[in-house]
C-alpha cells in the first residue's frame, strides 16, 4: 500500500486508537505478575493508559505480557496462546527471567522468551516495579502510534 | 474416541467425552482447566471430571513454572543461595530467607545477635501480612469482590516501600542472610513500621467490613471446600488449612525460632473447616502478626546486626582502608566464599502458607551439597481433590483461592 | 515400637535425630515408626553423594524420610542407603498421603523407582523429559555466560565424577 495522503492521515488515525486501547492477556506467570496485578490496581493505574481491560482470553487481547520465567514444560502452552492472539499483536517481556533467563542459568527455564515468541519491549529489573511496566507500556504505545495502517513492516 | 468428543470452549478450556454416566443421567465430561486460566492462581492445570457441574475426580497437573532452584543452589556459594531463596515463595521472600539462613547457621554453630532476631522477626511479620494481601486481594477478585484488590494492594504497597527502605528492594529482599541481616534498619523504616503498626488495624476493619458479612463471599466460602481436622493432618497440611480447621499447630509457638517464644501472641484457628474458616484465620492472623510487629518494635534492642565472625561475613567498610587482614578476608569470601562442616540439617519456619522448611546438606565444600525446599504449597496441593469432591465447578475457584498456593512454591 | 534390629546406625546432626535403616526394611519400619507416633511425613526427598569425599558412604543415593510426631514435638529423621540403575524402594505413599507426590518428585528428579506407588510418573518435568535433573552428573545447563570465571562450572555437574 502506497503512501498517501489518505493512508497516512487514516494510518495515523488507527495508530492513535490502537495505541490507547492496548489490551493485555491476563497472563501471569511467576514474581512479576504480582507486580503486573500491583500496575492494575489504584496506586499506579494502568488505566490511565487505556489497558486496564486485562482479557481473560487471548483471542481478545493485543498484548501479551510474559511476567515470569518461562520453564520448558510451559514454553509450548505460552507459544499457543501467542499463535491465538489475533493480529496486530504485541509482546512485552517483563523482568529478566523472561528476558535472558534472569539468575537461573538452567535446565528448566527457558532462556529468554524471544527465542519463542518475537518481543517487542524488554523491560529489566527482578522483578520491575510498577512504572517500569508503565515505561514500558508507553514506549509500545509511541511504537504502534508511529507504524499506522501496517503495524510490522 | 472421534475428533467430535473433544472441544474447545474458550479461554483454555478443552472438553472431552468420558462416556461414563453420572447420577442424573448425563454423561461424565473431562474438562482441562488451565494452565493458563484467570483464576487458577497462576500456573497450576486440573483435569477435572464433571458430572454436570459437580467435581467428580479432579487431578492437579503441575510443573508449569519449575524453575530449577534446587539445582541452581548446588551451583551457587552458600551466600549466593541466598538470592535464589527469594524467588520460589515469591510472596514470602524473607521468610524463605529466614528458613535457609537459620539451616545455614544451624550447620555451622552460629547465633545471631538479638538485634538480628528482632529484625528478622519484624521481616518475617510484615511479610506475612503482605502475602496475606495478596491473598486476601486476589481471592476478593475471583469471587467477585473486585474493591478487594484495590484495597490490599494499597497497604501492600506500603509493605514494599519498607522493604525498599531496609533492603533496597521492593520483593526480593534478600535481607536475611546467613550471619545476621543486610543491614541496620534506618530511622526512616522506623519511622514508617511506626505509623504502619498504628494505621493496619483499621485497614483489617475495613476488610472485615468488606467481606466478613457480606452475604455473596459467605454463600460462596461457607461450606465449600470441607477438609476435616483429621484429614487436614494426615494429608499432611499445614498453615491456614491447617488452623482453619481448627488445629492449634503454629511453628512460632510448637517450635519457635528466632526469639518468637518471646512474643505474645495467639494462634488463629476456626472450627468451620471451609473457605470461610481458612479466611478468618488468615484475618486473624493479620490482626496478631500487627500484634507481634508492636511488641518487636518497642523492645528492638540496641546492638550488631550480624555475628562478628570474619571468617563468614565481610568486614565492615573502614576496617578495609586500616587492615590487611581484613582485605585478605574480604577477598577470601567474594572469590571463594565460606565453606560449612560436613553435616545435613532440617530447619522449618512458618510462613504465611505454611510450613516452610529447608533441608540442607553440606558436604564441607563452599558450595551446598543438596538444599531442599519443603514447600508449604506443595503439600498443601494434595488435599485439593478431597476438598473439591462434589462441588460446583465454579467453587474450584474458592477452594484453590484459599488454599493459597504459590505456583512458585509448588514448583520450585 | 520399632524394632532394634532394623536400625543400622544412629546420630545426631546439627541437634537433629536420624537413624539409618536398611533400604529393603523401609516400609516396616516406617509403619512402625508411624505407629510410634510418628504421624507425619514432613518431607522425603533424596541426595546423592556422588563424588562426596567428606565421608564414607555405603552407596550413591540417600533417601531421606523426616518425620515428626506433633503430638511430643519429636522429629526423626529416617536414611536409607540404595543404589542401582535405577534403584528401587517400596512406596510409604500408602502409609503417608503426602508422600505421594514426594516420591513423585523424587521419581522424577533423581529416578528413584517407588514400588508400589499409585501412579509414578514425572511430576515437575514434562512427560517426554529424558534425564533426571537433580542427579549430581546431570549438568546444571542453560547457556554459556561470556567472560565468566565459572564457565566450566555452569556446563558441567558440579564436582563431576
Amino acid at each position: 500500500m502506497g503512501q498517501n495522503i489518505l493512508t497516512t492521515s487514516l494510518g495515523k488515525l488507527i495508530g492513535w486508537g490502537r495505541g490507547n486501547s492496548v489490551w493485555p492477556a491476563q497472563f501471569g506467570l511467576a514474581c512479576c505478575a504480582i507486580e503486573m496485578i500491583a500496575t492494575a490496581t489504584a496506586g499506579v493505574d494502568i488505566a490511565r493508559f487505556g489497558s486496564e481491560a486485562f482479557r481473560a482470553s487471548p483471542r481478545q487481547s493485543d498484548l501479551m505480557i510474559v511476567s515470569g520465567r518461562v520453564s520448558q514444560k510451559m514454553a509450548p502452552i505460552l507459544r499457543t496462546i501467542y499463535d491465538q492472539m489475533p493480529e496486530p499483536k504485541w509482546v512485552i517481556s517483563m523482568g529478566a527471567c523472561a528476558s535472558t533467563g534472569g539468575v537461573f542459568n538452567n535446565y528448566a527455564l527457558l532462556q529468554g522468551v524471544d527465542k519463542i515468541v518475537p518481543v517487542d519491549v524488554y523491560i529489566p529489573g527482578c522483578p520491575p516495579r510498577p512504572e517500569d511496566l508503565l515505561n514500558a507500556l508507553m514506549i509500545l504505545q509511541e511504537r504502534i502510534k508511529a507504524h499506522g495502517i501496517t503495524p510490522r513492516q | 474416541m472421534t475428533d467430535t468428543d473433544t472441544a474447545e470452549i474458550g479461554m483454555g478450556v478443552t472438553v472431552t467425552k468420558t462416556g461414563e454416566t453420572g447420577a442424573f443421567g448425563g454423561e461424565l465430561l473431562t474438562i482441562n482447566f488451565g494452565p493458563h486460566h484467570p483464576s487458577t492462581h497462576g500456573v497450576l492445570r486440573l483435569i477435572v471430571d464433571l458430572d454436570g457441574e459437580q467435581v467428580k475426580r479432579l487431578k492437579p497437573v503441575i510443573g508449569y513454572l519449575h524453575t530449577g532452584i534446587e539445582k541452581q543452589m548446588e551451583a551457587l556459594r552458600w551466600q549466593q543461595g541466598v538470592t535464589v531463596t527469594d524467588r520460589h515463595d515469591y510472596l514470602s521472600p524473607p521468610i524463605n530467607n529466614l528458613a535457609y539462613a537459620l539451616a545455614v547457621e544451624k550447620l555451622m554453630g552460629v547465633d545471631v545477635p538479638p538485634r538480628a532476631n528482632a529484625l528478622r522477626v519484624i521481616m518475617s511479620e510484615l511479610t506475612r501480612l503482605s502475602s496475606h494481601l495478596v491473598w486476601m486481594g486476589t481471592s476478593g477478585l475471583e469471587l467477585g469482590a473486585m474493591s478487594m484488590l484495590m484495597y490490599c494492594f494499597r497497604e501492600r504497597d506500603t509493605i514494599l516501600d519498607m522493604n525498599e527502605e531496609i533492603s533496597g528492594y521492593r520483593m526480593h529482599t534478600s535481607y536475611i542472610r546467613p550471619g545476621g541481616v543486610m543491614a541496620d534498619a534506618t530511622p526512616r523504616f522506623l519511622d514508617l513500621l511506626e505509623k504502619f503498626i498504628v494505621a493496619m488495624p483499621g485497614h483489617v476493619d475495613e476488610y472485615e467490613d468488606l467481606l466478613t458479612m457480606n452475604p455473596i463471599w459467605r454463600s460462596r466460602t461457607i461450606g465449600i471446600g470441607r477438609l476435616s481436622a483429621e484429614d487436614a493432618k494426615v494429608l499432611g497440611a499445614s498453615g491456614p488449612m491447617l488452623r482453619g480447621s481448627g488445629v492449634a499447630w503454629d511453628l512460632r509457638k510448637q517450635m519457635p525460632y528466632s526469639g518468637y517464644e518471646g512474643y505474645e501472641f495467639e494462634v488463629a484457628t476456626s472450627d468451620m473447616c471451609d473457605c470461610y474458616g481458612r479466611y478468618l484465620v488468615r484475618i486473624k492472623e493479620m490482626r496478631e502478626s500487627v500484634k507481634i510487629l508492636r511488641q518487636a518494635l518497642d523492645r528492638l534492642p540496641d546492638g550488631p546486626v550480624n555475628v562478628d565472625d570474619r571468617k563468614m561475613l565481610p568486614p565492615p567498610r573502614e576496617e578495609l582502608e586500616t587492615s590487611m587482614e581484613a582485605v585478605i578476608h574480604h577477598f577470601k569470601l567474594f572469590t571463594e566464599g565460606y565453606s560449612v562442616p560436613p553435616g545435613d540439617v532440617y530447619v522449618a519456619v512458618e510462613s504465611g502458607r505454611g510450613e516452610n522448611g529447608c533441608y540442607v546438606v553440606s558436604d564441607g565444600t563452599h558450595k551446598p551439597r543438596r538444599v531442599k525446599f519443603r514447600a508449604a504449597s506443595f503439600v498443601n496441593l494434595q488435599p485439593l481433590e478431597r476438598m473439591a469432591m462434589n462441588h460446583m465447578v465454579a467453587d474450584m475457584v474458592a477452594i484453590i483461592g484459599t488454599a493459597d498456593t504459590v505456583l512458585g512454591d509448588v514448583d520450585r | 515400637m520399632i524394632s532394634e534390629n532394623l536400625i543400622v546406625d544412629r546420630g545426631v546432626s546439627a541437634g537433629d535425630n536420624w537413624i539409618t535403616i536398611a533400604a529393603e526394611s523401609a516400609h516396616e519400619a516406617l509403619s512402625s515408626l508411624k505407629e510410634e507416633g510418628y504421624r507425619l511425613l514432613v518431607f522425603l526427598t533424596c541426595v546423592d553423594h556422588l563424588a562426596d569425599s567428606s565421608r564414607e558412604w555405603p552407596s550413591r543415593y540417600e533417601l531421606v524420610y523426616q518425620l515428626r510426631n506433633m503430638d511430643s514435638l519429636e522429629q526423626l529423621r529416617v536414611r536409607a542407603f540404595v543404589d542401582g540403575d535405577p534403584p528401587h524402594v517400596d512406596s510409604v505413599s500408602d502409609l503417608f498421603p503426602p508422600g505421594n507426590w514426594d516420591e513423585r518428585e523424587t521419581y522424577d528428579m533423581f529416578g528413584i523407582v517407588f514400588e508400589n506407588h499409585p501412579d509414578l510418573t514425572r511430576i515437575l518435568m514434562p512427560d517426554d523429559w529424558v534425564g533426571h535433573p537433580l542427579r549430581r552428573d546431570y549438568p546444571v545447563g542453560g547457556e554459556v555466560v561470556e567472560f565468566s570465571e565459572e564457565h566450566e562450572t555452569w556446563q558441567t555437574a558440579p564436582d563431576k565424577a
